[in-house]
């Protein structure tokens, strides 16, 4: 157990463990044993380790719903929920600027100069980019584009959906939490019957 | 036909031709027409003459014969132009042909012509092998390139579904291939067997296996780009909704009796240890870390100095807080004197008051709502307000309006 302290605290911080963020970490957790073992330990601090529904990416969760799982839960609920639109509004922005047609996923590599040159010519990208730098999620004060956008990707990181392998360099990779983002969207469309099936969709009507 | 002699010449000759002008011909195939200025008339007809080049129609510019491109694709591996030919049929009624004049020549002891036969024969059949070979080497390779030849997600799928509908093709001509009736036109002779039966069954049952596993991995390929695009639909979708309905209300899933696996993410603690002087095996550890501690360079200020200067910016403060509670009272009364109702902020330039526009704005509403009830009601204030983002209900107050209320009316500036 004790060659395990190392993952038992990195998880119990609340770190989602994916292939991205910790290669090796994540290859040992797919063993179902070692899962079993490292639950047992955490079966008295209420949490056990459990995964996204792709497998792409561990992490804690509850093991009794207590009354106080329930309202922290509450609280992390209405926290994810208010960064939704923001969060999905930053994947379009980059999905776009970069001319990708698949929607980012774990793994996709995003390098901020380029993202950067392509948001600067492009006057309705840009004007997207300062209003999403602006919203509380991300608060950023500056007036300059590379300011705006170097704080929404350290913000984006802070909430664990990027990892950063050097960091004094500019690049970023798309952690496995995006996938649990994703899981949740698809869970919400489901459970509130969302309408979103049609083609009234389009991309910056809002613009 | 030709003579051996002089198809061995003509046909060295155009390859020579075909080498000699490449570039030329591979800026044609890029583009889809040659640029005629490239090339001196001579060449040019030389290069018609050996039917490289054709004019598909008068008014068309000059492009490369379709053998042409399909030569450069193969040899390219271009899966944008190459060609996948699953046409088995035609390639059976020659082998029919042949194998027929092969039989009537040996009839009539015509040996020469029957080796001529059976080299066009073993020809064909190496080439309707070769064909499949090289249809589903260009399936594999389009797979294994993801189809990258194609930029966007829907190119790739409808690439696919043609590669599917290519590949079912190719198996419904293997099903064309009768053993039993090429067994029986081979008959007894052996090196027809070989050639008709033997052979080719080995070829095509490694083909139909190759085959077999291309139809998979399109079948997992068509699911991994599909999910590709129904996530960014998902997401493009959710994210229009969102924007559309902005009180959207989701639910309470953690208070469910059943919560949602999705919402179920524990919250992170911190695992703070603190120095413990209880073990003496310890001791050597934590006093090498107590002294490795840097010592401060200055003499620390001492406490006696440190106070008076802090109960001076607390004066300071404090006379500080009574002026603009002032400022702000007075502000009041001359709504009072004046009966009109006025803005805040005006106020506070009128009068050169040099508090920060936000600290004013503050105190003036923290002023009004500290009032008694009675005192209260005689005033009426009004924030005047923008939202501070579109994604949430944050409003940021710019100024308010104060004014008195007469019979419970409000007048408003301006």
């Amino acid at each position: 157990m004790i060659e395990h302290g190392p993952l038992l605290e990195r998880l119990l911080e609340g770190a989602f463990i994916c292939a991205v963020s910790d290669e090796h970490s994540f290859h040992k957790l797919q063993s179902e044993s070692l899962r079993e073992d490292l639950n047992h330990f955490l079966r008295p601090l209420n949490r056990r380790i459990t995964h996204s529904e792709d497998g792409s990416v561990f992490f804690l969760a509850y093991h009794d719903l207590s009354e106080p799982a329930r309202q922290q839960l509450s609280q992390q609920f209405n926290q994810t929920i208010q960064s939704l639109l923001p969060m999905l509004e930053w994947m379009q922005l980059v999905q776009e600027a970069l001319g990708r047609d698949g929607a980012l996923t774990v793994g996709d590599t995003i390098k901020l100069q380029e993202f950067s040159m392509k948001v600067e010519d492009n006057q309705s990208l840009r004007q997207r980019l300062a209003l999403l730098a602006a919203d509380k999620v991300f608060k950023s004060t500056s007036e300059q584009l590379d300011m705006q956008i170097k704080q929404v990707f350290k913000r984006i990181r802070e909430l664990g959906y990027l990892h950063q392998p050097h960091r004094d360099r500019q690049f970023y990779i798309v952690t496995g939490k995006i996938e649990h983002l994703i899981e949740l969207v698809r869970f919400i469309k489901d459970e509130e019957n969302l309408p979103l099936e049609e083609g009234h969709a389009q991309q910056g009507d809002m613009f | 036909m030709s003579q051996p002699g002089s198809l061995f010449q003509l046909g060295r000759e155009r390859l020579a031709l075909i080498g000699k002008h490449a570039d030329a011909l591979m800026q044609g195939y890029l583009k889809g027409h040659i640029d005629e200025t490239a090339l001196s008339e001579n060449a040019l007809n030389k290069l018609i003459d050996a039917r490289i080049l054709w004019r598909p129609d008068e008014q068309a510019p000059l492009s490369l014969r379709p053998v042409m491109g399909e030569l450069i694709a193969s040899l390219t591996q271009d899966e944008r132009k190459r060609q996948i030919n699953a046409d088995v049929a035609e390639h059976l009624d020659q082998i029919h042909t042949r194998v027929q004049s092969l039989q009537a020549a040996r009839a009539k002891g015509d040996y020469a012509a029957a080796e001529h036969h059976m080299q066009l024969l073993t020809e064909r059949v190496h080439d309707m092998s070769g064909q499949f070979g090289d249809a589903i080497e260009s399936l594999w390779h389009r797979l294994n390139t993801e189809f990258g030849f194609v930029a966007s997600l829907d190119d790739k799928i409808r690439e696919i579904e043609l590669a599917q509908k290519q590949l079912r093709r190719l198996l419904d001509g293997f099903g064309l291939l009768d053993f039993d009736e090429l067994i029986a036109l081979a008959g007894s002779d052996g090196s027809l067997r070989k050639l008709l039966v033997s052979q080719l069954q080995a070829r095509i049952s490694e083909h139909s296996g190759s085959l077999l596993e291309v139809q998979k991995r399109l079948v997992l390929l068509m699911a991994r780009f599909r999910q590709q695009q129904e996530r960014a639909l998902l997401v493009s979708r959710m994210s229009a909704f969102l924007r559309q309905h902005p009180g959207f209300q989701i639910g309470d899933y953690p208070n469910r009796t059943k919560v949602p696996a999705v919402v179920n993410q524990a919250r992170g603690l911190s695992a703070c240890a603190a120095i413990a002087l209880d073990r003496a095996g310890d001791r050597d550890t934590l006093s090498q870390l107590a002294r490795a501690i840097p010592r401060p360079e200055q003499q620390p200020v001492q406490t006696e100095i440190a106070e008076p200067f802090a109960v001076v910016t607390q004066q300071v403060t404090q006379t500080i807080q009574k002026k603009l509670v002032e400022d702000v009272e007075n502000c009041f009364i001359a709504v009072i004197d004046s009966g009109n109702a006025i803005s805040a902020l005006e106020y506070l330039q009128r009068n050169e008051l040099e508090w920060d526009p936000e600290i004013w704005l503050f105190q003036v509403i923290a002023e009004y709502e500290g009032m008694a009830s009675g005192a209260k009601k005689s005033f009426k204030l009004e924030k005047v307000t923008r939202p501070a983002s579109r994604f949430n209900q944050v409003q940021i107050i710019e100024d308010v309006h104060l004014g008195l209320r007469f019979f419970g009316e409000f007048q408003a500036t301006g």
